[in-house]
């Protein structure tokens, strides 16, 4: 399995920035996140006490449609929970995400988006972190198929999820709660407990809770955790960005 | 063009259907006119009821009884076809509430009336941007409304009345072709359906008004077996015509009215009918026959009105004990 | 209602409270005192797993093929379903994606769904279904009408589209007009395509497709009280299996495609299944209790949230579909839709978003409820 390969502020006027290539569909998706910015013209619209927080999806090439709002909601909603909105400076002020996807398959109409969901997902975390909006938990999120023979299918490219019986997006905060689910397809109960077991592997590993508390983070079939990956990611980017400091003392 | 907040359909755009009747219409009618069973000052009955609607300040449902033709093809359905259809339309009003800011100053209650059609409600499928029509009868409804709110109570205040039409009246019947004496006949049936709604609906909004005001819609009609002799037709006046069942239209007149005043606050008066009453005696069907006809059918919609508002005043009085 | 008063100096009636401080009002009904020995229902009157009374009625509307009004409580969907024609001769890229198909039929002939494959291609590939869902109808203060469709709108007319396509609820084969092609013999005089026009034929006996069935389908939200999706579903369902279409032709003579307006001669539609959607909400105790602290239960809280529940202090309420004003106090959604079949509930579209309290136990729960309604809304929507 192709991890994931995700770089930090790449834009220079954004407050905060990310870019972030999937293997498995082939796009890259540029984030930028702008918070906390004034939202001229809509006073009565603005919580008095919470952040606004707004999201954009711009796919590659066609223009955005119906699919992007409906993606931009879920993302809005998951996000609304995540961000920590009434810290101060943030309420009656926005926080809005903008991603663009660049390159892969684009998505056809009626289609979901259920396979560059995660790829959104980590985009528009990374840009928050980029930007330090201050969050409750991170995340991370994966996407399976399961196809006819009941086979679990990792990260399908976009024939793969035609063909399946049914596609399922998970996204497990970084305390192991289920943040969101989003599951098309035909499909029974219990199927989907194999896929939330798997996909939770997939996201944190197989946990190995130490007597102290320590999560080791153990590797097994799937690789390393998707967590894990994007925890480096950004202590990567610490280190780059602190490198004066560092090497100083 | 694609419009990128809706989902749209084949980029080549759809074509209705075509029944292979209407294709062979030149060799003899297969199916008939529907028929006027009614008096020619009997109206089609009105259902009206208020309060549908929670989540408005004040609602009101319209439906007009279906003409005979629609209930016999209804019951036992041979033709795909519908002889003809019946006004459905629900009417919402929100507010009075605060103008919004970019709003200039004003004195009065500032009403705005949006009047649009299903995608399913004519025989033609609708866009789903308000076309010049749907405008006009707009406009027309809030000059009918205008002279009947009693605006300065609520200064610095907007009312917003929404119908949404889910099904339209005819302009003619489907077999004629659209030529002479075309005129869209059916917006004016259904102008008044929406301003007897639209007053039950600001009646149940607890708006204050002058009077409740009733729409009623009269016609001249050329009666078509006579016309079609070729010799002078003996127009008829009609109240609450339903345009599919004559062949020819003359003139048509819809008023906005308020009995206990005795009062029109709109009149919107179309077609040319000099030809038609010179046959008979002088002005017995001139423009003030008309216009007295409509007010009567205007005065028959009254009293249906009356009968909602008082419910919904009942039920009114009822939530507001019931709170104490 | 009364034990949930405020401090009796001040007095207001219950209407005011619920809109003065909305949360508490809804916490004081689903938890009441234990002394007042009063069962925990929401501020609507309804047990938790409770579902409005819905209501449903077909073929009321003339200008359509199918048409339904659903009421589910103060909720209003009308749906109207127009079908028109799309002739194969308007489709830019026909001959070609047909040929295509037709050999891609060939090489998955082993498959025995491959019609089945190719039914859902052409429902996607040439937008044979279009829902599109309004709000703008008045149906609650907020939505300007005559403005462009709201975030809401479009992404549950995207919802309902995606769910047409992945139930595969319409079957191609009803949407398509055959016509059978009468062998004349000499087709020796035909060029390159010749061969694979030839493989075709063969396949499907001469039959060639001439038009494609569009249905348009159009909901009307007339009334908004929370929970549009699953008043919109039903409706959409509803009128669908209303749906006439008229038997439809190519008369070789007019070079177009007509139809018989006889009743007897229309053909409904057969639907695949009866998906029917179920959307709960979750209410959370402590949401307004720290006014800017946010606090994310870890494994203890988690835990210790549990043994609430069982002492019988309940923090988490899961809403079984949700009013306007239950919507407006919680984050969390779940929307269900599920199908049954032999008995086995299947589940064909499960979305949860916006909190954690909703997990794989309480996921199995929802399941069970919304399979429970299904029984009750097939009843109503085969008694309509």
């Amino acid at each position: 399995m192709v991890a994931p390969s995700a770089t930090l502020s790449v834009l220079n006027r954004a407050d905060g920035s990310a870019s972030y290539q999937c293997p498995s569909t082939g796009s890259n998706i540029l984030g930028s996140v702008n918070a906390p910015v004034e939202l001229p013209g809509r006073r009565d619209a603005l919580k008095p006490e919470d952040a606004t927080i707004e999201v954009f999806v711009k796919p590659g090439t066609a223009p955005a449609g119906v699919g992007e709002r409906y993606v931009e909601g879920i993302l809005k909603t998951l996000l609304g929970r995540v961000i920590l909105g009434r810290e101060k400076g943030y309420p009656r002020r926005g926080v809005v995400i903008t991603l663009a996807i660049i390159g892969g398959e684009s998505v056809g109409r009626g289609d979901p988006y259920l396979i560059l969901l995660p790829a959104l997902l980590h985009t528009a975390l990374l840009a928050l972190l980029s930007a330090s909006v201050p969050l409750s938990m991170t995340f991370s999120a994966t996407v399976l198929a399961v196809d006819e023979s009941g086979q679990i299918l990792r990260e399908p490219s976009a024939e793969d999820a035609a063909t399946a019986q049914s596609v399922h997006v998970l996204a497990f905060s970084s305390k192991g709660h289920l943040l969101l689910n989003e599951s098309q397809g035909s499909f029974d109960f219990d199927t989907w407990d194999k896929v939330r077991q798997r996909a939770s592997a997939i996201c944190h590993g197989t946990q190995l809770v130490s007597a102290d508390g320590d999560v080791a983070m153990a590797e097994d079939v799937d690789g390393r955790p998707l967590e894990g990956t994007l925890r480096e990611t950004v202590e990567d980017q610490v280190y780059r960005d602190y490198n004066w400091k560092i090497n100083a003392a | 063009m694609t419009d990128r907040r809706r989902i749209n359909g084949p980029p080549s755009g759809t074509r209705p259907a075509v029944f292979a009747s209407s294709l062979k219409s030149a060799s003899g009618d297969a199916t008939e006119r529907p028929r006027r069973h009614r008096q020619p000052n009997e109206l089609r009955k009105i259902f009206l009821k208020t309060g549908l609607i929670p989540s408005a300040s004040g609602s009101a449902y319209l439906e007009y009884e279906p003409s005979a033709s629609l209930a016999a093809a209804r019951s036992s359905p041979q033709s795909l076809i519908p002889p003809s259809s019946a006004l459905k339309l629900a009417c919402t009003v929100h507010g009075p509430k605060p103008l919004p800011r970019s709003a200039t100053f004003s004195p009065n209650l500032v009403l705005t009336t949006h009047v649009k059609y299903a995608p399913f409600a004519a025989r033609q499928r609708k866009g789903h941007i308000r076309d010049a029509s749907e405008r006009d009868l707009g406009v027309h409804l809030e000059t009918a409304l205008r002279g009947v709110i009693v605006a300065e109570r609520w200064p610095k205040s907007g009312l917003e009345i929404t119908i949404t039409i889910l099904e339209a009246e005819d302009d003619r019947w489907w077999g004629d072709a659209p030529d002479s004496h075309d005129a869209p006949w059916g917006m004016m049936n259904v102008l008044a359906g929406c301003i007897t709604a639209a007053s039950a609906a600001i009646a149940d909004a607890r708006i204050d008004c002058l009077d409740l005001v009733a729409g009623g819609v009269a016609a001249i009609v050329s009666d078509d077996a006579v016309a079609e002799e070729g010799s002078s037709s003996t127009p008829k006046l009609m109240l609450d015509t339903d345009p599919a069942e004559h062949k020819s239209i003359l003139s048509a007149c819809v008023v906005a009215y308020m009995p206990a005043r005795d009062e029109i606050t709109e009149i919107w008066l179309k077609g040319d009918h000099s030809k038609a009453s010179l046959g008979v005696d002088d002005s017995s069907l001139g423009h003030e026959a008309l216009i007295d006809g409509a007010i009567n059918a205007a005065r028959g919609a009254h009293t249906v009105l009356v009968e909602a508002v008082l419910e919904s005043a009942e039920r009114y009085a009822g939530l507001s004990s019931s709170d104490s | 209602m009364a034990s949930s008063a405020p401090p009796p100096a001040l007095t207001l009636p219950p209407s005011q409270f619920a809109r003065l401080q909305p949360h508490a009002y809804l916490l004081a009904h689903l938890s009441p005192p234990a002394s007042s020995n009063q069962p925990s229902l929401r501020a609507n009157g309804r047990q938790p797993a409770q579902f409005r009374p819905t209501s449903a009625n077909t073929g009321s509307l003339t200008h359509t093929n199918g048409s339904a009004v659903v009421r589910v409580g103060d909720t209003t969907a009308v749906c109207g379903v127009r079908a028109e024609l799309l002739p194969t001769s308007d489709i830019a890229s026909w001959s070609v994606s047909h040929a295509s198909s037709g050999a891609h039929k060939r090489a998955t002939t082993t498959k025995n769904d491959a019609d089945a494959d190719a039914d859902e291609s052409h429902i996607q590939d040439l937008n044979l279904l279009v829902p599109n869902l309004s709000l703008s109808t008045g149906c609650a203060p907020g939505f300007v009408p005559g403005a462009p469709p709201s975030a809401l709108a479009q992404s549950l007319s995207h919802q309902i589209l995606g769910l047409l396509h992945s139930t595969r609820l319409v079957r191609a084969e009803d949407l398509r007009v055959w016509y059978q092609v009468p062998s004349f013999g000499g087709d020796g005089d035909m060029d390159v395509d010749a061969e694979e026009d030839e493989g075709r034929k063969k396949k499907n006996d001469g039959k060639e497709i001439k038009a494609f069935w569009v249905l348009y389908i159009d909901i009307m939200i007339i009334s908004l009280a929370g929970n549009a999706f699953d008043a919109a579903w039903a409706a959409v369902l509803a009128a669908l299996r209303d749906t006439r279409l008229p038997r439809a032709w190519w008369d070789a003579d007019n070079e177009m495609v007509v139809c018989s307006e006889a009743v007897a001669e229309a053909t409904r539609l057969s639907l695949r299944g009866l998906p029917i959607a179920s959307s709960f909400c979750v209410f959370e105790a402590d949401a307004a209790a720290g006014w800017r602290a946010v606090i994310v239960p870890d494994a203890e809280e988690e835990k210790k949230i549990e043994e609430d529940q069982r002492r019988g202090m309940q923090r988490r309420w899961i809403l079984a579909d949700p009013d306007g004003y239950e919507e407006g106090l919680s984050q969390e959604r779940v929307c269900l839709v599920v199908d049954r079949e032999m008995g086995k509930t299947v589940i064909v579209k499960m979305e949860k978003n916006g909190g954690w309290a909703v997990d794989g136990r309480e996921l199995k729960q929802l399941v069970d409820t919304a399979a429970e309604r299904w029984e009750s809304l097939k009843l109503i929507l085969e008694q309509c």
